[in-house]
């Protein structure tokens, strides 16, 4: 039964897939250059001096000769199978360049959460346990303190803090270059606003679960608050946390797009700035591709997760 | 016309209050609570700032003064003046101006696009409904920034196509909440009344449902503010916003950026105003969240 539901959950991501696909497809062709004098490495500019021969070659080459519908076939065959073009710019495989940078974006997402999930689950906790005192209203300001700084400025700020007035950590670079110390400054700017986020979902959700009557009975048997905090009400309060926190991804992905450029960590983020620098539209493309994809797929994977978590979902 | 006889008067008076005196009381219930008038007197106060910046700005904000480069704040110049001189304080108050006006066009946009996608897909329903809220999906899988930067990288970094690009994001997010709130008013009894007594379906969603679903919509209008003006800075900051010598919190950031560790103002002002709008809008949002429906939960 349960698999059913799973499975149809997963069939039901395939067109938002596809959609994604279109989407970056589409991208590319909005853009106002010819792709072909884009491939033969020349500008807008130096579009009348291109040998119509040639041109035409090139056209054919990379088949932009044949119907719309024919080409976007032959593109998403292409990229379901990882093949997303060569880059007009560096000439290197687009694919390549996407896969070297995911690890590091994977990465810093991953801390990103985790800090945040912590932090911000804890700061909920504190908040809803110490409703309406001291506790509560640092808590709480924290929150919308972290709700409301700008993630890049924020970038900024620990960067002037933590790498020039006391240079604790380095003021840029790669993991390859720093090690994980290079993670530290990146992950405290991007975590801020979900830890934010978190905080406010936990504590409200958890004063809704303490207002049922099974608080009650768990206090009416004699457990102690602590163990009907921690235990009771935690744990049916954290269900629309975890998906607060699995729809973090796309705001966790903007704030990452920044803070990548400001801190030079070579991720996905950094790719899809270089692209657009560069007007490299197959990068952009791809970058694009495999943010929505790992999006879709993550939505995907939070709501599988929410299946098996609560039996009340399956719907 | 004949003059309204003096019973008919005084029972007139005594008629329950009409829609204005009823926003007003609302309004004063609104503002008693501290935060809520902190968040609103900040908000007014931005807002003044960027209506009056021509007014209060001590310099013309593209006024280029080499001599008087990356000066620390003094008395002269409030919040210091840039690498070419120029006044941070003029450039944050016409900054004001920009990002506000970017922000309201673009919520504005997708308020009136996206309420109506989402209103016709939540009262149509059936397959058009599945079609809509696919690609509503579709669209909500892109990181808001990640898609605002493709488009405008693809269209050019002009105001126009910056709110096209930042709009696209504001139709899904009205669309869902418009959505939502038509499905659920739309088996209420005083549509069926409406059905019954013969009116259109259009009168019915656009006189009927729509007022009566007015809430949500306005507290997202308000916390969405807040989040396009933070994105458009974004974009600016990498350099696909607001071009230069436009003054943008996002460019003057970004130019800020590169005399971080000896002219930290430049870019540190900015932020503080950036960071005060943000806080406005959301504490704005919140206590409205709070005031029209206090059971309710998040919304964006």
């Amino acid at each position: 039964m349960l698999s059913t539901v799973i499975l149809r959950r997963v069939l039901f991501s395939i067109p938002t897939l596809l959609g994604v696909a279109t989407l970056a497809f589409i991208l590319g062709h909005l853009s106002p250059g010819d792709p072909a004098i884009a491939a033969m490495g020349l500008d807008l500019e130096g579009q009348s001096y291109v040998d119509p021969d040639e041109l035409n070659r090139v056209r054919q080459e990379l088949g932009l000769d044949q119907p719309l519908l024919t080409q976007y076939l032959h593109w998403l065959g292409k990229a379901v199978q990882g093949d997303f073009g060569r880059s007009y710019v560096s000439t290197s495989q687009v694919s390549e360049l996407v896969f070297e940078a995911l690890p590091t974006t994977l990465l810093l997402l991953f801390t990103t959460m985790s800090t945040a999930a912590v932090v911000g689950i804890s700061l909920g906790i504190l908040s809803a346990v110490f409703r309406g005192r001291a506790g509560d209203y640092i808590a709480r300001m924290i929150a919308i303190i972290g709700v409301s700084t700008p993630t890049f400025w924020f970038a900024l700020v620990l960067m002037l803090l933590f790498a020039y007035v006391f240079p604790i950590f380095p003021m840029t670079g790669s993991i390859a270059e720093h090690g994980l110390q290079a993670m530290v400054l990146p992950t405290l700017a991007i975590a801020l606003h979900p830890a934010a986020l978190i905080a406010r979902m936990t504590r409200s959700s958890m004063l809704e679960v303490l207002s049922h009557d099974m608080v009650r009975t768990a206090t009416a048997k004699g457990l102690s608050k602590w163990r009907v905090f921690m235990v009771h009400v935690l744990r049916n309060a954290l269900n629309p946390v975890i998906t607060v926190i699995g729809f973090q991804f796309a705001n966790l992905m903007g704030g990452a797009v920044a803070v990548e450029f400001i801190f030079s960590l070579p991720g996905l983020g950094s790719l899809l700035i270089e692209g657009i620098y560069e007007k490299d539209i197959l990068i952009i493309q791809g970058a694009v591709l495999v943010i929505g994809v790992t999006f879709a797929l993550s939505n995907l994977i939070v709501d599988v997760l929410y299946m098996l978590i609560d039996p009340r979902i399956r719907l | 016309m004949s003059t309204i006889p003096e019973a008919l008067y005084t029972e007139l008076e005594e008629l329950p209050p009409n829609r204005w005196q009823r926003c007003s009381a609302a309004c004063k219930r609104f503002l008693a609570q501290p935060l809520n008038a902190f968040s609103s007197g900040l908000t007014v106060a931005l807002l003044l700032l960027a209506l009056l910046a021509p007014v209060l700005a001590p310099y013309p904000y593209d006024k280029i003064d080499p001599a008087n480069g990356l000066q620390a704040p003094s008395l002269e110049h409030l919040m210091g003046t840039d690498q070419a001189g120029r006044d941070i304080f003029s450039r944050v108050l016409y900054g004001a101006r920009t990002s506000l006006s970017i922000g309201i066009v673009t919520v504005l946009f997708g308020l009136i696009v996206g309420v109506f996608i989402g209103a016709v897909s939540g009262y149509v329903g059936s397959f058009v409904d599945e079609i809509i809220m696919r690609i509503v999906e579709i669209f909500m899988s892109i990181p808001g920034i990640v898609m605002a930067l493709a488009l405008v990288s693809v269209l050019g970094p002009s105001p126009p196509f910056i709110v096209l690009a930042l709009s696209i994001r504001r139709i899904t997010q009205f669309a869902r909440v418009a959505r939502a709130a038509v499905l659920s008013a739309k088996v209420e009894d005083y549509v069926t009344a409406c059905r019954a007594v013969g009116m259109s379906d259009l009168r019915i969603v656009f006189r009927h449902i729509l007022p009566n679903c007015a809430g949500p919509i306005i507290v997202l209008a308000t916390v969405l503010l807040g989040n396009v003006i933070l994105i458009e800075s974004t974009l600016s900051f990498l350099g696909m916003g607001i071009q230069e010598p436009t003054p943008s919190w996002g460019t003057m950031i970004a130019k800020g950026n590169e005399y971080l560790t000896f002219a930290p103002w430049i870019s540190m002002f900015p932020g503080v105003f950036l960071f005060l709008t943000m806080i406005a809008f959301n504490l704005l949002g919140d206590g409205l969240r709070d005031h029209i429906d206090p059971r309710g939960g998040s919304v964006v």
